[in-house]
């Protein structure tokens, strides 16, 4: 089992080139059941990574995006006169996938936002009055342009909450750069990927990672982070209850992907900045920057 | 916002200020407190109405103004009285003065000056109380100035807390700081408190009333047995020379000092708490056998102290109180039989009467106690005025007075008989407090008795007035209430008051008693006192006793510091322990593990500093991780963690 999530990195590894981290992170988000928020200027591979994790995992993928216009029924989908039958016949938008990637999803209206936010939340989706399940697994990434990008709507704190972790790509380093200039296409590349993982194995490794060991001394250091966020003049507001769940259970995650049955507070540092920077400071997109008083004033041991 | 500006800050200052003033009220003349609360009344309507505080010349002139005042008050600026005046006004001034954090933490501490410079005056048990609590509500002033969100109750919750905490440092202090004797001069002086009480002449023809105040004269606590009421004579200034009317001490009272009476019966070891007094008299129980310096006996075995009598002094004393002083001196026997011209011819005959002229002394004694006993006499402390011939008035006329009266006119009557005798003045009785067991001696219980010199005897107390009024002196009752109250009774009728009564009394005697100990083991806490406290815990001087004091500071210090260190490493187990021992010792080699780094990732950089030690580098951290945070941790992979430290080398 978890030589399948070796080679999943390691094939995701080769087509996003230099970010072995934030992969890493991205699958740890999925593993704990988790939505991941990319943050970052267009063009540095959001597509790509959330493309990949589909192909990889073999979830089926849809791309919605967002834009200033879009309305909750482009998402949801919506009822169509069906003439032959004379009924109402539901058309599952594009959100009834496993995995959705949510391009852009501040250039849409709060309206439009808040629709995905409540079916990523509810994990199913009411429309007139019936309900349809979402598919399990079910996965949204979301990528977002930097707020202060012109014609955005910045995601409210509330919503931002929904979101396990959020995560910055970043521009590659040089030599990734050059190599990424010298390679193939990236889109070929991607139709070329086999499954590496496949649905049923996600399911149980879900299930395996809310099995993972947590101590004692490993809740005293979790509860002391976070009420170091509560306490510290560093933020204005602390972490809630739900972020702190966040926390330990990206932190099982991580801790299943490192072949262990129990979590390390490096697994928590490790998570800390994704899971907790988007919630202790929402303006702020240097999530590594807002932990930084964390991981060094609160006492490990 | 601003610190200096806000209003429960300022409040709470000024509050705390007028507090700390209050109850130099009494020291302090009528116009500097008026001069102080006249400024702290402005400064407290200047929080709310900013513009009516006074500008740099106006505070200038208040200055000018305040200083004026107080050199016209003292005319100086040195010693007890001009310092605390100073820093009254000071404090006063530098209210109008709060432009910054600065000036509110300079005014705390000119509060707290002030509120030291109250034990100049009283040291009472109530005051220190008293100024305990203003310092506290000081210390909640400059904590809610350093809080960010000022609350009254718990910024007052906190410095009570900090005050409890530093009470067993200041009883450390209290018994080893080294004392130091102020200077005659300088501050301590209680000359305001010493009371004038005996006087050391009489004249009792003169006094028409007697003032009897309740006021506290000494207390006695005896280490064995206690006197019975009537032995309890406590010998004063004696007098034996009149003339007629006028009762003094003898001239020469130098002669005696060295023989020693013989004693007989019981003695009565007991230490004696004078009050501050203007003179130099100690009252020791009738008679005084051993005592030591500063106390020195005169010739008419009364003691005297060498020492300054307006402090609070206790002495140690033995007494006995039956003994024979044997011969009479040339000197004494003129004084005692000294006589202002011829006696009349009706005392004469009056002596005669009672067979004064022919009989043994002791039978004139007795017919003379038993003509004050039957003839009509009378115990007063109200008598009639007897200006002329008192003693002839008090005899044959008015037959009413108290006990000097009876005094005189028994030694008048044994010199006209040619008997030595003489007035003894002191006190008699004395309130015996159950609770702490010592005698209270007050004002109302001053005496005046006579002495006689019997042959064989010597010097022989008789007292007369017990002739007339037994109760004065068996019972020691309140003679004010005694003798003049037929409508007032000592015991109440119904059953509550009386309840109330008893309650009340011994609420008195249980304060009697706190003050009692208050004044010995604390405000007599001086050098002489801590030498000799401390020589008995083994401490000889002051060197050694710095040495002692760092040590106890260094043992506080390290006991509080273990309990500090314990108790963190109370939450963690002992796999955790063992670990920080590993950690010590890679840090003995300059590498050390940040507080928030865990085992793993200091494994990792400990590795490329040591890669030889790689392996048990790994280990040990396996171990570790597997016992703090893995689920089937085992006391054997304790064992191991605890070996593989052990053995761990670099």
């Amino acid at each position: 089992m978890q030589n399948d999530i070796r080679d999943l990195l390691y094939s995701a590894n080769r087509i996003i080139l230099g970010k072995p981290y934030k992969i890493r992170l991205a699958l740890c988000c999925l593993l704990a059941r988790g939505h991941l928020l990319i943050e970052d200027i267009p063009g540095v591979g959001k597509t790509t990574l959330a493309h990949t994790l589909a192909k990889l995992l073999g979830l089926n993928y849809q791309r919605i995006q967002f834009t200033s216009d879009i309305l909750p029924a482009d998402i949801l989908g919506t009822s169509v006169f069906d003439a032959k039958n004379h009924e109402f016949k539901f058309h599952p938008g594009p959100i009834f996938n496993q995995m959705v990637l949510a391009d852009e999803i501040n250039r849409a209206t709060p309206k439009a936002q808040s629709a995905l936010l409540e079916a990523m939340e509810e994990q199913h989706v009411t429309i007139e009055g019936v309900t349809y399940p979402l598919p399990n697994p079910f996965f949204v990434i979301a990528t977002q342009n930097p707020s202060h990008q012109i014609g955005t709507f910045p995601l409210p704190e509330s919503q931002l909450d929904r979101f396990l972790m959020r995560i910055e790509l970043g521009y590659p380093d040089h030599e990734a750069e050059r190599q990424l200039l010298k390679g193939q296409n990236r889109h070929k590349l991607i139709q070329s990927l086999e499954v590496k993982l496949p649905s049923d194995h996600l399911l149980s490794m879900q299930q395996s990672v809310t099995e993972v060991y947590v101590s004692n001394a490993l809740l005293d250091y979790c509860q002391a982070i976070i009420s170091f966020t509560r306490t510290s003049p560093d933020y204005h507001y602390g972490l809630s209850p739900r972020a702190g769940l966040a926390l330990l259970n990206a932190a099982k995650a991580w801790a299943f992907m490192d072949q262990r049955d129990a979590v390390l507070p490096e697994d928590i540092q490790a998570v800390l900045a994704a899971v907790a920077g988007h919630r202790l400071r929402s303006g702020d997109n240097d999530s590594e920057a807002i932990v930084a008083p964390i991981l060094a004033k609160v006492a490990v041991l | 916002m601003n610190i200096v500006h806000n209003k429960n800050n300022l409040i709470f200052l000024l509050c705390s200020i007028g507090l700390i003033v209050l109850p130099h009220f009494r020291n302090l003349p009528a116009a500097i407190s008026a001069f102080f609360y006249l400024l702290l009344g402005w400064r407290f309507i200047g929080i709310w109405k900013q513009n009516w505080l006074p500008g740099k010349p106006g505070i200038f002139l208040l200055s000018v103004c305040g200083l004026a005042l107080l050199y016209s008050q003292y005319q100086g600026m040195l010693g007890r009285d001009a310092g605390t005046r100073l820093f009254i006004a000071a404090l006063a001034l530098k209210l109008f003065e709060i432009r910054s954090e600065r000036d509110l933490y300079l005014i705390t501490y000119l509060a707290f000056i002030v509120a030291a410079s109250q034990f100049l005056y009283e040291q009472s048990l109530l005051m220190a109380a008293y100024i305990l609590f203003v310092c506290c509500v000081l210390l909640a002033t400059l904590i809610s100035i350093n809080s960010n969100k000022p609350q009254t109750g718990a910024a007052l919750k906190t410095a009570f807390t900090i005050i409890v905490q530093a009470l067993p440092m200041a009883v450390v202090l209290f018994i080893l700081f080294p004392r130091i004797e102020a200077p005659r001069w300088m501050l301590f002086n209680e000359r305001h408190q010493a009371k004038s009480g005996l006087s050391d002449s009489m004249e009792p023809g003169s006094i028409t009333s007697l003032g009897m105040s309740d006021e506290l004269v000494f207390r006695v606590k005896f280490t064995g047995a206690l006197p019975p009421p009537a032995q309890r004579y406590w010998r004063g200034p004696v007098l034996s020379r009149t003339d007629g009317k006028h009762w003094t001490q003898a001239a020469n009272m130098e002669f005696r000092q060295l023989d020693k009476p013989v004693f007989k019966g019981l003695s009565y070891q007991y230490t004696l708490l004078m009050e501050p007094q203007d003179k130099k008299w100690v009252f020791a129980l009738d008679m005084p056998a051993e005592y030591s310096l500063p106390l020195s006996r005169n010739a008419n075995y009364q003691l005297i102290t060498s020492a300054y009598p307006d402090k609070r002094v206790e002495y140690k004393i033995t007494s006995y109180t039956q003994y024979n002083t044997g011969y009479i001196t040339h000197a004494e026997y003129e004084d005692a039989t000294q006589l202002p011209g011829k006696p009349s011819g009706k005392i004469k005959q009056l002596v005669s009467q009672l067979h004064g002229f022919d009989g043994t002394p002791d039978i004139f004694i007795k017919n003379l106690l038993n003509h004050f006993r039957t003839q009509n006499f009378h115990y007063t402390l109200t008598p009639p005025l007897m200006e002329e011939d008192p003693i002839e008035s008090f005899l044959f006329k008015t037959r009413y007075g108290f006990c000097s009266h009876y005094a005189a006119a028994f030694v008048y009557l044994m010199r006209t008989a040619h008997i030595p005798a003489r007035v003894v003045t002191g006190y008699q009785g004395g309130e015996l407090n159950k609770i702490g067991g010592f005698l209270e001696i007050r004002q109302a219980d001053a005496h005046a008795w006579a002495e006689v010199w019997l042959k064989n005897r010597g010097w022989t107390r008789v007292d007369s007035t017990a002739a007339v009024a037994p109760e004065r002196v068996e019972r020691n009752i309140n003679m004010e209430r005694f003798v003049s109250g037929n409508a007032f009774s000592l015991a109440p009728t119904s059953n509550t008051a009386q309840e109330v009564f008893n309650w009340l009394k011994q609420a008195r005697q249980l304060w009697g008693n706190v003050d009692y100990n208050w004044q010995r083991w604390v405000i007599n806490y001086d050098n002489r006192n801590q030498a000799r406290f401390l020589s008995s815990l083994g401490i000889p001087d002051i060197k050694t006793m710095i040495y002692w004091m760092i040590v106890i500071t260094a043992l506080l210090t390290l006991v509080l510091s273990w309990f500090l260190l314990h108790q963190k490493q109370k939450n963690t187990d002992r796999a955790l322990r063992i670990y920080n021992r590993f950690c010590k010792k890679i840090s003995n080699r300059g590498l050390l593990r940040g507080s928030g780094e865990g085992a793993k990732d200091f494994a990792e950089r400990i590795k490329i500093k040591f890669p030889e030690s790689k392996g048990d580098i790994d280990q040990i951290t396996e171990i570790f991780i597997k016992l703090h945070y893995g689920k089937n941790a085992t006391s054997d992979d304790l064992k191991a963690l605890s070996k593989y430290v052990a053995l761990f080398k670099m």
